[in-house]
């Protein structure tokens, strides 16, 4: 799926992505692997473990899943499909004792905070329901709601940059990343690797994340780490 | 090479399964029962959880006497990862004071230095310790992915390769038959899959 702001086209499924881009290459030019299920509308868990199990065979990355976790049997059978952390978005405000669940019998570690935001009037509005629906609680107020609820670490997914390439949200991320004691994961905007070193250095930052296309394609994953390595980020060395 | 996979029931043993086979190694299995365990070239023993939990299993499967037997007479090739490689010391307070399997003189407490993030999360850099097997022909101080809250400490010989967290732990430990790592080889990369290879042809 290419989403552009959240809206969504369509390029192929699962074995689609197998055929073209040998997904078990790319992994080895990442750290980690965030898979979201973006279907609009309702979502099939089941379906999308299988897909889930059948990215991770051969990853040997942490993986990091979600989209349509509603109750806690929905998070166990990701992680049983071999999924290491779940990631949550509109339970998060909407049924926060599945976040408590999940952190209870899986640990802090294991849950990510997935917060989607576009800037209304010059100031970030926290969106849930696949960006469809506006929160009145501030950006503030709302992180530092989920470090007290314990998830384990925060991604910040500018609506508005999402698929763009223009780069990330530096303004926003600059004012939140530093805000909260955990890991926080900056995503929506990067269309090349100079992006991606950009938000790395932000102050706060522990990673970031891209899910553009553009930066699948041929060699841009291996040369955007590469070039990342060579221009001082603290990234991993691989062999 | 026959691997078998210690099977309590407690954590992801997925990817470790698929590491393994993915490095050519096709007979590898998931057991609890004595009699598999002993017919094992070499043991992988798994975990993600609690201390406590994870010893009671044990206990209650039987398996202390046997794993003991296994890796301190019959010197079978042992590699304990993460909780595995903690219940293999002699103790831990996660849970409550509980013995562990005792193979190797290591106790398991929780960080104490204040200021720090836990659980520890993440890629971090290991100091591999001098003429270490493990890490054999693995490049100087590589990354591994971490996640734990509670750490070993030693100050036996127990061929230790140290991470820096606040504090020095124990990242992973070698002697003889015996050796653990507190990190997820099978979550790193190329480097765990070096280290898991490592294990698999040289102890």
């Amino acid at each position: 799926m290419q989403s552009r702001n959240f809206r969504l086209q369509r390029v192929g499924d699962i074995n689609w992505l197998e055929k073209n881009y040998k997904f078990q290459k790319i992994s080895f030019s990442l750290d980690e692997l965030i898979v979201v299920d973006a279907t609009r509308g309702t979502k099939d868990i089941e379906k999308f473990s299988a897909v889930v199990s059948r990215l991770v065979g051969e990853v040997f990355i942490p993986v990091a899943a979600g989209g349509g976790i509603r109750k806690i049997e929905d998070a166990e059978l990701l992680f049983n499909s071999g999924a290491d952390k779940v990631i949550l978005n509109s339970p998060l405000y909407t049924n926060p004792t599945l976040a408590t669940e999940i952190i209870n019998r899986y640990g802090s570690q294991s849950l990510v905070a997935s917060v989607d935001y576009k800037v209304i009037a010059g100031t970030p509005v926290v969106f849930i329901n696949d960006g469809a629906e506006p929160l009145s609680i501030s950006m503030a107020d709302y992180l530092l709601y989920l470090e007290q609820l314990g998830v384990g670490e925060i991604v910040f997914n500018s609506v508005d940059k999402d698929g763009t390439g223009f780069g990330y949200d530096i303004e926003n991320i600059e004012k939140y990343a530093k805000s909260v004691n955990m890991p926080f994961i900056i995503m929506g905007g990067a269309g090349n690797e100079r992006h991606l070193k950009e938000g790395l250095s932000i102050d706060g930052v522990s990673a970031v994340a891209t899910a553009n296309l553009f930066n699948f394609i041929g060699n841009g994953l291996p040369n955007a780490r590469n070039y990342m390595l060579e221009h001082g980020s603290n990234l991993a060395r691989w062999e | 090479m026959k691997l078998v996979i210690v099977d309590y029931g407690m954590g992801n043993v997925k990817s470790v399964m698929s590491a393994v086979r993915y490095l050519g190694y096709d007979d590898v299995s998931l057991s609890n029962e004595q009699s598999v365990l002993k017919q094992a070239d070499k043991l992988i023993l798994p975990g993600v959880g609690n201390y406590a939990r994870a010893m009671s299993r044990i206990n209650e499967l039987d398996l202390t006497k046997t794993l003991r037997e296994l890796v301190l007479q019959d010197k079978k090739p042992i590699l304990g990862v993460c909780l595995g490689m903690q219940l293999m010391g002699e103790s831990s307070t996660e849970g409550g004071f509980n013995k562990g399997l005792g193979l190797i003189d290591g106790v398991v407490e929780a960080f104490t230095v204040k200021e720090l993030k836990v659980p520890h999360v993440g890629y971090n850099q290991v100091k591999p310790c001098p003429e270490s097997r493990l890490y054999s022909n693995i490049h100087p101080e590589p990354d591994y992915y971490f996640t734990h809250s509670f750490r070993m400490l030693s100050d036996a010989n127990i061929g230790k390769t140290t991470c820096l967290y606040g504090e020095e732990f124990v990242a992973s430990f070698e002697v003889d038959n015996i050796a653990g790592v507190q990190f997820h080889p099978e979550l790193s990369q190329t480097n765990g899959l070096h280290l898991i290879k490592n294990f698999i042809e040289l102890f």
